[in-house]
C-alpha cells in the first residue's frame, strides 16, 4: 500500500462467456483507507463485478489488484481474507432464513479464535447498535425489509473489517427505509473509521459518499 | 424433506431387514411346522431282544430302548426347541377283541397284519407328523386311541368303536394321517398307557427333536451324537432335512441380497436428498463463502447436517418400519412371515444409516464447497 490507499488496482479487465462480455475493461483505482467512495452506473456497467474483485469473491483476467496489503491475483483459497478483512452488505440482506438473528450475525465467528462468549457479547452490541436489541431472537422471516438490512449490516461488522463494501444495500427498501440504512453506513463508517465501498444506481445515495465513481461498459468515466 | 428422503432409505433398510431376518425361521417353521426334525435312537441294537422287549405285548424289532431320563437332557442342549419321548412297538391284533358301531363289520379279526402301536403324549403329536383327520385327540389319563386311516379302513372302525389291546379296552376317539404308509396303518395312545401294555415303564424307542428357530437342526444332531458317543445316535425320517439346510443356505444369501438392495436404494436416496438440500440453499452457501467460510468448514457443515438428518431419520425409519411391517403383519398381508427383532438388526440399521449419511453427505458436501461464491449469490 503507498499513500495510505488501502485499495489498489492497475489495468484490471474481466470478460464473461469466453471473452463475448467485457465486464471490466482495463480500470485503474486507488481508494485510502477509512475512505468513503460510492460507484454508481447503469445495469451492466460493471461496478458490482468490480466490487467482487475488490472482495475477492472473483478472480480478474489480467491487471493488478491490492486489497489491504494482499495481492488479489494470486491464485489461492482468499477465505480468511474475506473473514478478516471484508464486511458484505447485500441488496438482499441473504440471512439464513432458519438462523435467529442472534445467530445470524454470530456466523462469521464460528471456527475463529473468538469464544463463545465474545461472539455473544459482540453479536448483541452491535444489534444494539442497529436498534435491534430487541429482536435477538426472531428468525429474519418475522423481520420487516429494513430490520433484516440493518441485522447484514450487524453481520457485516462483527470480524471488525477493515472495508465493508455494500451492493446496493437500499436497492430493496422504501426510500425512507433507505435513508435510516444509508445514515447508519454512514454512522458505522465515520465511528469505526472503516473504509466503505457502495455500489449504487441511485443518485442521491451515491452523492452521501465522500467521492463519486462513474462507470459505463466496464470503464471508469469519472 | 431431508429427513422424509432419508427415513425412508432407513425404513426400508429396517423393514426389509426384519422382514429379511424373519424369513429364514418363517421358511423353517412353514417347512416344519410341528414335525420334528430328526430322531435320536439308541446305537446299539440287540435282536435277542433286550430289557423291557417283548412284553404281553408288541414286538420292538431288535431296537434297544432309551431311558425316558434321556428326553430332558437332550431338552437341555443349546439349540433344542423340543424333545419328545415315543415308544413305538408292532403287535398283531388279531387276537384282539374289538366292538364297532358299524353293524356290517361285527366282531374284531379286522387287524390281520402287524399293526404298528406308537406311545406319545397328547399334547405332542404334531411331533410325529399325526394330523387328525377327524374327531379328537386321545386323553393322556383315559383308555383312548385314536386309529391311523388306512387302519380305520382296514378294520373298518370309526369314532366311537373300541378296541381290545391287551386286555385293556381302549375307545377310538379320532382319525388320523400323517402321509407314512406304516404309521397310518397303526394306532397311538398315550405314552404312560403303552408303556404300561408293553411293561416299559421309564423306557421309550425314540426322542424326537425338533431344533429351535435359526438353528441347523443336521449341526444340532451332531452335536447330540457328540455328547452321547457311545449310546445314541440320530437319524431322520425327514429325507429332505438336508436339502431345508441348503435351501436355508438359499433363503440367507437372499437375505443379505435384500439387504444390499435396501442399503444401496437407502445411499441413493441419501445422495439424492442432500444434493435436492444443496441445490436449495446454493444461495446460501455463497453467502458463507462470501463471509469468510472456507471449502473445508463447508464440506463439515453438509457432512454434520447429513449426519444429523440421519440420526432423525433414523428414529423416524425405525418407528415407520417397525409400524410398516407391524401393520402388514397385522393385517395378514405377509401370511406366515414373522418379522425378526434382533439387536443386531438394529445396530446394523443405525449404522448403516449413519453410514449412508457419511457417505451420502460426501459427494453433495463436495458440490456444496465447489461453488464459486459469485454464481451462488446470483442463483435463485
Amino acid at each position: 500500500m503507498s499513500d495510505g490507499n488501502i485499495i489498489e488496482i492497475k489495468d484490471l479487465t474481466k470478460s464473461f462467456d469466453g471473452g463475448n462480455i467485457t465486464a471490466l475493461d482495463g480500470i485503474n483505482l486507488e481508494i485510502k483507507e477509512g475512505e468513503f467512495v460510492s460507484i454508481m452506473g447503469p445495469s451492466g456497467s460493471g461496478k458490482s463485478t468490480l466490487l467482487n474483485m475488490i472482495g475477492a469473491l472473483d478472480k480478474a483476467d489480467s491487471g493488478q489488484i491490492k486489497v489491504a496489503g494482499i495481492d488479489l491475483m494470486q491464485s489461492e483459497d482468499f477465505s480468511k481474507f474475506r473473514l478478516n478483512k471484508i464486511g458484505f452488505v447485500f441488496q438482499l440482506h441473504n440471512l439464513i432464513p432458519n438462523m435467529t438473528v442472534h445467530e445470524n450475525v454470530q456466523i462469521p465467528l464460528i471456527e475463529t479464535d473468538v469464544t463463545d462468549e465474545e461472539m455473544i457479547e459482540r453479536s448483541a452490541e452491535l444489534l444494539n447498535s442497529v436498534n435491534l436489541g430487541n429482536r435477538l431472537d426472531q428468525l429474519p422471516t418475522k423481520l420487516s425489509g429494513g430490520e433484516r438490512q440493518r441485522v447484514a449490516i450487524a453481520r457485516a461488522l462483527v470480524n471488525h473489517p477493515s472495508i465493508i463494501l455494500a451492493d446496493e444495500p437500499t436497492g430493496a427498501l422504501d426510500s425512507r427505509m433507505g435513508d435510516i440504512i444509508l445514515n447508519l453506513l454512514r454512522e458505522i463508517h465515520q465511528k469505526e473509521n472503516v473504509t466503505l465501498v457502495l455500489v449504487t444506481h441511485e443518485d442521491y445515495v451515491a452523492n452521501s459518499a465522500d467521492r463519486v465513481i462513474n462507470m459505463m461498459d466496464g470503464k471508469i468515466v469519472t | 424433506m431431508a429427513i422424509f428422503g432419508i427415513a425412508i432409505g432407513v425404513a426400508a433398510v429396517i423393514g426389509l431387514g426384519l422382514l429379511a431376518e424373519g424369513l429364514p425361521s418363517s421358511t423353517q417353521s412353514a417347512l416344519t411346522e410341528g414335525a420334528a426334525d430328526f430322531s435320536v435312537i439308541a446305537k446299539t441294537s440287540n435282536t435277542d431282544g433286550p430289557n423291557g422287549q417283548g412284553g404281553p405285548v408288541g414286538s420292538f424289532g431288535g431296537q434297544e430302548l432309551i431311558n425316558q431320563t434321556k428326553i430332558g437332557e437332550i431338552q437341555q442342549i443349546s439349540g433344542v426347541g423340543s424333545a419328545v419321548g415315543v415308544l413305538r412297538t408292532m403287535t398283531n391284533l388279531d387276537n384282539t377283541t374289538s366292538t364297532t358301531t358299524n353293524s356290517s363289520s361285527p366282531g374284531g379279526d379286522n387287524f390281520r397284519s402287524m399293526t404298528t402301536l406308537i406311545g406319545i403324549d397328547s399334547n405332542s403329536i404334531s411331533m410325529n407328523d399325526i394330523v387328525i383327520t377327524n374327531g379328537s385327540v386321545y386323553s393322556n389319563e383315559a383308555n383312548e386311541i385314536i386309529i391311523g386311516k388306512s387302519a380305520a379302513e382296514r378294520s373298518n372302525k370309526t369314532i366311537g368303536d373300541t378296541i381290545s389291546i391287551s386286555n385293556q379296552t381302549f375307545k377310538v376317539v379320532g382319525i388320523y394321517e400323517t402321509g407314512n404308509f406304516q404309521d397310518d396303518g397303526g394306532i397311538v395312545m398315550s405314552l404312560d398307557k403303552l408303556q404300561n401294555l408293553t411293561n416299559n415303564t421309564g423306557k421309550v424307542s425314540l426322542i424326537l427333536v425338533k431344533a429351535s428357530n435359526g438353528t441347523n437342526s443336521g449341526k444340532l444332531a451332531t452335536a447330540i451324537q457328540e455328547q452321547y458317543p457311545d449310546e445314541l445316535t440320530t437319524s431322520t425320517s425327514l429325507s429332505g432335512m438336508d436339502r431345508m439346510n441348503q435351501g436355508l443356505d438359499v433363503i440367507n444369501t437372499a437375505v443379505w441380497a435384500i439387504s444390499l438392495v435396501a442399503i444401496l436404494v437407502g445411499g441413493i436416496i441419501v445422495v439424492i436428498t442432500m444434493l435436492k438440500a444443496v441445490s436449495e440453499r446454493t444461495r446460501e452457501i455463497g453467502v458463507l463463502r462470501a463471509i469468510g467460510w472456507t471449502r473445508q468448514r463447508i464440506i463439515k457443515m453438509i457432512i454434520g447436517e447429513s449426519i444429523l438428518l440421519s440420526l432423525i431419520a433414523i428414529v423416524v425409519g425405525l418407528i415407520a418400519g417397525i409400524g410398516i411391517v407391524e401393520i402388514l403383519g397385522s393385517t395378514g398381508m405377509i401370511p406366515g412371515l414373522m418379522p425378526s427383532f434382533s439387536v443386531s438388526l438394529f445396530v446394523k440399521g443405525i449404522g448403516v444409516a449413519l453410514l449412508l449419511g457419511i457417505i451420502g453427505g460426501i459427494y453433495p458436501a463436495y458440490r456444496a464447497s465447489r461453488l464459486e461464491p459469485t454464481e451462488a449469490l446470483r442463483y435463485e
